[in-house]
């Protein structure tokens, strides 16, 4: 077995990109083919339908059905607010009326005389589509969204967290293994996405959302801090759509682990420019990745060469990451591939390969614990 | 599907065998020996149906290429084609295959009432084969609406609608059928892919079928009412109708799987489906109950015979890499460190465990982390067989026949079929359970995760070689029994259980093997013991319980059996079912460590250690 | 008639009796000398009662062998309206006596008792003069006190008591007590136990209630029956059939039928969510207004009150059979997938059971008639027992007020179940050692303990 593992994620300086912008019911688009957009340019737009509470006031006067309307204090039509009496009864001589309160805002829609039942629709919702990716209307799908066309350097998270979102780009770390901590992000950071180095921590996610940050970018990130900030543990994979204020985006991976120096190094060429990130994740079928796209204008500030995925050929001197534990994160060259499978810490037999790590020292690790990393 | 049923049985020496699964492929390779076909090389390699490679043949190849390397048997020429027919020392006869890669075959059924027409219809996509979706039914207490935006939403291979009874309701399936229509569920493989739906409903509702989805972009198939009654489930029919349409509309539209087809020398089916069948034929060839795990990255397949009726469910979250951390986060993480002796750091669990997320392909290096990994397993095993257990019931919806004396013993339909009592067998595969590096591992974890009671076989399939099996079945029964029974299942040795609960330090029951001769002696409650007893031996045991436990005569009754042996052996398992572990970290810790040394389950210093290998023809 | 009404009559019993041998005492000249009355009588109200009872004591006569003391008891009321009294309480006796006959005989209630009420009319002889002094009792020789029980209690008593020789020659009269009204204080004391009983029954169910309020689970067995009825909907669904409910043949006076109505909204409501057909023949008009409230108030819950057809409940005949008959038709013409039989039902039960067991529904039934109980069991699918199906409303809609009070009943069968076992062993005990020389203070133990039971607890 001569390939190692990659996790097929895009790290490009330039490329073409396609971003489908579709609303999920039928609607109206608001741009045509060939506008230029901006990231908060509202593409297609349309309205669902509210919540429709119901509210069995009768039960809750302790009325008769047929009573009700006489008790109403709203009227079929009207708009109501939350907590507002809606509803009183005429209690005994005039003493202990008991009130009824809308349990949300919208419209009365219907008394009921027969219940005693009053639904309140609550207000329609409307769904926007933004461009998010700025650039140009490539082709318009009428009535569902359109798609948005530009030349962008895309680099493909392995984790995310949060919904898209769009800011300048702002380097916080002095280098791409230096841990993601609260002091340093600042106020000014308002707006931003802010890429860090090593891990973030906790703090300095609450910290970005407190300065208003679009979005975190670093290379690692613990398990207890993203339960910390998400209110709960993640199980499956299938991110996206949380409502943190920021967005998330992992490069490489749990733990104390820096960013990849290229990606790093070319976050830090694209510093001050606007970038568009997506935190939506989902591993396995239909593999979605988050991702961060800085739109190139004219392509030629970057030394443009589109990155392909590796051939993930294992040779002996092949710069590899071990991705496992107990060397998760170290960096090194494949020292010696032997042919025969050897027996592990664990007791199982799996092929192995020696890594000569930057420190010096050699390892025997699993082929299958490896991966390839670009030079 | 070339050229099926070209050659001659018995001239067939060489067989090549692959199953994509969705991380890996594994290949096999069985060639006769001496007269009889035995599995004698294998290979792994990544499942290549995602980007970049998006074709599942580079995989195949790979994989077939290890065989090669470590077989020295030339078995693809420079062009990367598999060479046929074999000669002396290149190529083989058949080949075949099975397929769980893209996330197999993904359905969405649908039926009038969900525990009934629905859950029939469920049974039959997972007895299939399928990932069932979605279940759409008249009461899943979504509105229409609701139900038509997850149609939307989903993206199935395939429908499979049913409901009403033959002569029954037409009007509820034809406005399940109306939902259907306009939603339009858009299927994975681009638009120029007519969406298959397959109708096993009420025959007198096939013309309204016909009207519903005749305006095109449907591909509509009428087969057998799986439910013609509510007392009575008729599943084969639409199980076979689904086989059809899977090979038919969904293999040839997977990337690289129109290649694949044309040079398998079988139908490829899904992997799950020809575990099934394996499953079913074992149950019924010994007329014993079996149950059947596969634990993977992504799911957990469990199959169940009880009583000849066979049940599948896949719980869809439940596995060892892309939903480990799904398992961590369902069953929680004290919960897991139950089944670990030794401390551990939590916050390096966690990251552990959502990297094995992100990347799923690696493998534990030290001790630790396999003694974390097999607890997780053990959780994943134990939520799945939960699930499994729900899902495997006798039909609702049936008239009972009652007299006067079950007055205060009314027992409602839909209950579990699966009694851990009547358990025979109990077969274990995937990854985690076959890699073990100890045999003993896979033992106790089947044990602690199935909690079986009484007497009960436990085997592994040694290198998951039961999907490939179930295809070869169909094509040479012969080379797939033989390989079966010398090959496939490895047995790991025999449970004996009580079940039933006491305090520690009581009696729980006493036991002789051949009349004392080949040992004897007594289990107190809490405990565990191992004897030995090889594979190719076995003994009549006599197990007396104490008052209040039952091993299967009763409570408190003799049970005498003849026990299989294995390459663990025997384990006297006298910790009570429901199997109840200490609630303090401390005490649980410790009762763990006493299973460890009484079992030899984690030898720390040990200068052999029995490898992955042992259990196969080698 | 009451147990005030009967000491009454008791006491005019031994009234009659008393003047009897009252008049043969004073006509047998042949015994010695009558004995010396009592001395120091008094008089004192029963504290801590209903009313009625008075306390008296005396001291003992100076005569040593005498036969005992015999009580006598005066009320301050004119001659005329105690006559009328008396006169009116033979007739109510006679009344009922003759009444109890002529039922017996098989003449209707009403009949009987107008009947009755005649006879005592016409042979109850008029009470035209009533003795000043009844007597209330004889007490042994060596009891000093009395309890004055039955008296009435918003007129003043006076008391005298008298000794009664060993010949039966009664003494002169003792002193007489004042006048002394025996009336009611504001707590009746010999009521405590069962106001302990009612103080720890109600206690159970508001703390009970409080508990379940205040978040703890409360566990309810499952009840095979109702969790069966999204089974037998479900059925009728697939097949394409409708449901039919039976809420009994009684009124809505029947707490069975409020508990069968119950019932009905929750399968009305699972019907309404599978949207299914559900038919409801009733036999009493009352019970279709009730049920047709029900259902529709179901289907508005599940949201479907557009599926809500009242033409479904209707009302067929008040005549037992004559609705059984159309019921059974109908079953066997529109072969219903599911049945519900859910209140009182008598002689029709296996009827109805029987022919929907014959067309292959599914059939649940609930009642707390005892003895259609087997019927239903055998030929029904699933049968809610009696307190099943009163329990049904607190368990459908699992509501922790509902919970609470259930669990709080349950703590008051307890205890009633306890002191059944208790009461059923001190008998036993008490019978076994009756006549036991060596058990005798067992047995005595036992008879005071079960008096204490049978008069106190239940007297009370």
């Amino acid at each position: 077995m001569a390939k190692a593992y990659t996790p097929g994620l895009k790290v490009s300086a330039s490329t073409e990109h396609e971003a489908h912008r579709i609303l999920p019911i039928q609607g109206e688009v608001k741009v045509a083919e060939g506008d230029l957009v901006d990231a908060d340019t509202i593409v297609a737009e349309t309205f669902m339908d509210g919540d429709v509470t119901p509210l069995n006031v009768a039960n809750l006067l302790s009325a008769q059905p047929g009573e009700v309307p006489g008790l109403m204090l709203k009227q079929e039509g009207d708009s109501v607010e939350k907590d507002e009496p809606i509803a009183r009864s005429k209690g005994i001589f005039g003493m202990f009326k008991n009130e009824c309160k809308a349990p949300a805002s919208g419209t009365l829609q219907a008394i009921s005389k027969t219940t005693g039942q009053v639904m309140i629709a609550g207000p329609m919702i409307p769904v926007q589509v933004k461009a998010y990716l700025p650039g140009r209307v490539d082709s318009v799908l009428p009535g569902e969204g359109v798609v948005v066309k530009n030349t962008v350097t895309l680099i493909q998270g392995i984790f995310g967290v949060g919904g898209e979102t769009s800011g300048r780009i702002v380097i916080a770390t002095s280098s791409h293994d230096e841990e993601l901590r609260a002091e340093l992000i600042t106020e000014e950071m308002s707006g931003a996405i802010i890429i860090g180095g090593g891990r973030m921590t906790a703090e300095a996610i609450q910290k970005a959302r407190e300065v208003g940050a679009s979005a975190i970018v670093s290379g690692g990130l613990d398990d207890s801090d993203l339960k910390q900030i998400l209110g709960y543990d993640l199980g499956v994979a299938i991110t996206g759509t949380e409502k943190l204020g920021v967005t998330v985006v992992v490069t490489e991976g749990f733990g104390e682990i820096g960013m990849a120096r290229r990606t790093y190094e070319l976050l830090s060429a694209r510093a001050g420019r606007q970038a568009s990130v997506n935190g939506a994740t989902q591993i396995r079928a239909g593999v979605m990745r988050p991702e961060i796209l800085i739109p190139v204008e004219d392509g030629s500030d970057f030394d443009g060469d589109a990155i392909e995925t590796e051939s993930g050929v294992l040779e002996l001197g092949t710069p590899i990451r071990i991705i496992r534990d107990p060397f998760f994160g170290m960096i090194g060259t494949v020292a010696a591939l032997p042919e025969a499978p050897q027996v592990l810490g664990s007791g199982s037999k799996s092929r192995v390969l020696d890594v000569a790590l930057e420190s010096g020292d050699t390892v025997t690790v699993p082929r299958a614990n490896v991966e390839l990393i670009e030079t | 599907m070339s050229s099926e049923s070209t050659f001659n049985p018995a001239d067939v020496k060489v067989i090549l065998a692959t199953d994509c699964g969705s991380t890996t492929t594994k290949a096999i390779m069985i060639e006769q020996v001496d007269g009889v076909y035995r599995q004698t090389w294998r290979g792994e390699a990544p499942t290549t149906v995602e980007e970049p490679f998006a074709d599942v043949t580079v995989g195949v190849i790979n994989s077939l290429t290890e065989i090669q390397e470590v077989s020295g048997r030339r078995l693809l020429d420079d062009q990367g084609r598999i060479i046929r027919p074999a000669t002396a020392d290149e190529g083989c006869d058949i080949y075949i295959s099975t397929s769980s890669a893209g996330g197999g075959l993904q359905m969405m059924v649908a039926g009038v009432v969900r525990e009934m027409t629905a859950a029939s219809a469920k049974r039959a996509a997972l007895g299939a084969g399928a990932i069932v979706m979605d279940t759409i039914a008249s009461n899943d207490k979504r509105r229409p609406h609701e139900q038509i935006q997850r149609i939307r939403e989903l993206r199935p291979d395939m429908v499979l609608i049913s409901g009403g009874t033959d002569g029954g309701d037409t009007k509820k399936v034809t406005e399940i059928a109306e939902l259907i229509a306009p939603a339009k569920p858009r299927p994975r493989f681009g638009k120029a892919y007519e969406l298959p739906i397959i109708f096993a409903g009420n025959e007198k509702a096939q013309p309204e079928m016909n009207r519903v989805f005749g305006d095109g972009g449907f591909d509509l198939k009428i087969t057998d009412n799986l439910r013609p009654s509510l007392e009575q489930e008729n599943l084969g029919p639409a199980r076979d109708m689904i086989h059809d349409v899977f090979l038919e509309h969904v293999m040839a539209h997977a990337p690289g799987y129109d290649k694949l087809m044309s040079i398998t020398d079988a139908p490829i089916m899904p992997t799950p489906g020809a575990v099934g069948d394996i499953l079913q034929t074992i149950a019924k060839g010994r007329g014993i109950n079996a149950v059947g795990v596969d634990i993977g990255g992504a799911t957990t397949d469990v199959f169940s015979v009880f009583d000849g009726t066979f049940n599948r469910t896949v719980s869809a979250n439940l596995g060892m890499s892309y939903s480990i951390s799904n398992v961590c986060a369902e069953a929680t993480l004290p919960t897991i460190l139950r089944w670990v002796h030794i401390d551990m750091d939590e916050r390096e669990l966690r990251n552990r465990v959502k990297n094995k997320m992100i990347r799923p392909t690696t493998i534990p290096q030290t001790l630790e982390a396999l003694v974390f990994e097999q607890a997780v397993a053990r959780e994943a095993l134990r939520l799945a067989y939960k699930q499994h257990k729900e899902f495997a019931t006798t039909l609702k919806g049936v008239q009972q026949q009652r007299t006067v004396g079950d007055t205060f013993s009314q027992q409602s339909g839909g209950e579990t079929i699966v009694d851990n009592m009547k358990l025979d067998l109990l077969v274990a595969s995937g990854g985690v359970l076959s890699h073990a590096p100890r045999m003993h591992q896979t033992a106790m974890l089947l044990i602690d995760a199935f909690e079986p009671e009484g007497v009960t076989e436990l085997a592994k399939d040694s290198i998951f070689m039961m999907p490939h099996l179930g295809v070869l079945a169909s094509v040479h029964e012969q080379a797939a029994m033989e390989v079966f029974e010398r090959d496939c299942l490895v047995y790991l040795g025999t449970c004996v259980a009580a079940k039933g609960a006491g305090k520690p330090g009581k009696s729980c029951f006493s036991w002789s093997l051949d009349g004392g001769s080949r040992g004897s002696g007594e289990l107190q409650f809490g405990d565990l013991e191992h004897v030995e007893l090889g594979p190719d031996e076995s003994a009549e045991i006599e197990i007396r319980p104490a008052r209040g436990f039952d091993v299967g005569a009763g409570p408190g009754k003799v049970l005498k059996r003849t026990v299989r042996g294995g390459t663990v052996g025997l384990i006297l398992d006298a910790r009570g079912r429901p199997l109840a572990l200490p609630e303090e970290r401390q005490a649980c810790r410790s009762a763990m460590q006493k299973v460890i040394d009484q079992i030899g389950l984690y030898p720390a210093a040990e200068s052999t250690p029995v490898t992955q290998e042992s259990g196969s023809s080698d | 008639m009451n147990r005030a009404g009967q000491r009454i009559a008791l006491a005019l019993n031994a009234l009659l009796l008393a003047g009897l041998t009252g008049v043969a005492a004073a006509s047998s000249p042949l015994t010695g000398a009558p004995p010396a009355p009592p001395s120091g009588v008094s008089a004192e109200d029963k504290p801590w009662d209903g009313g009625g009872t008075v306390l008296l004591r005396w001291e003992a006569s100076s005569t040593e062998e005498i036969k005992g003391y015999e009580v006598f008891a005066h009320q301050e009321v004119s001659g005329s309206v105690a006559a009328a009294e008396a006169e009116q309480s033979a007739k109510d006796e006679a009344e009922a006596q003759t009444e109890a006959i002529l039922e017996g005989e098989g003449v209707a209630p009403e009949d009987a008792e107008q009947q009755a009420g005649e006879r005592a009319a016409r042979d109850v002889a008029p009470v035209t003069d009533v003795p000043k002094w009844n007597s209330l009792g004889v007490v042994p020789p060596d009891q000093l006190e009395f309890i004055a029980s039955g008296l009435d209690k918003s007129t003043p008593y006076r008391f005298m008591v008298r000794a009664i020789g060993s010949d039966g020659e009664a003494s002169a009269d003792s002193n007489v007590t004042p006048a002394l009204v025996p009336y009611a204080q504001w707590f009746d004391g010999a009521k405590l136990p069962l106001f302990c009983i009612l103080f720890v029954i109600c206690g159970a169910v508001f703390l009970y209630v409080m508990l379940a309020r205040s978040g703890m689970p409360m566990k309810i067995r499952t009840i095979a029956g109702l969790k069966a009825v999204d089974e037998a909907v479900g059925r009728a669904t697939e097949m394409g059939r409708s449901i039919l409910y039976i809420n009994g043949i009684q009124d809505m006076d029947d707490l069975q039928t409020v508990a069968g109505v119950t019932v009905l909204g929750h399968v009305a409501k699972t019907a309404a969510e599978y949207d299914a057909k559900i038919e409801v023949p009733t036999s009493r008009s009352l019970v279709m207004t009730a049920a047709r409230e029900a259902v529709q108030s179901s289907y508005y819950t599940a949201g479907r009150p557009d599926a809500y057809n009242p033409d479904l409940i209707y009302y067929v005949t008040d005549e037992q059979f004559g609705f059984v008959a159309y019921v059974s038709g109908m079953m066997t013409r529109e072969k219903p997938a599911a049945c519900f039989y859910m209140g009182a039902f008598f002689a029709e039960s296996l009827i109805l059971a029987e022919t929907g067991n014959s067309v292959g529904a599914i059939q649940i039934a609930g009642t707390a008639q005892p003895s259609q109980l087997p019927f239903f069991v055998a030929a029904c699918d699933y049968t809610l027992i009696g307190e099943e199906f009163f329990a049904a409303s607190a368990y459908l809609s699992g509501q922790p007020d509902q919970l609470g009070s259930l669990k709080g009943q349950d703590v008051g069968k307890i205890i009633v179940g306890v002191f059944i076992i208790i009461g059923v062993g001190l008998a036993t005990v008490q019978a076994a050692t009756a006549g036991m020389p060596s058990m005798e203070s067992l047995h005595e133990g036992a008879t005071s303990a079960v008096d204490f039971l049978v008069n106190t607890i239940l007297g009370s």
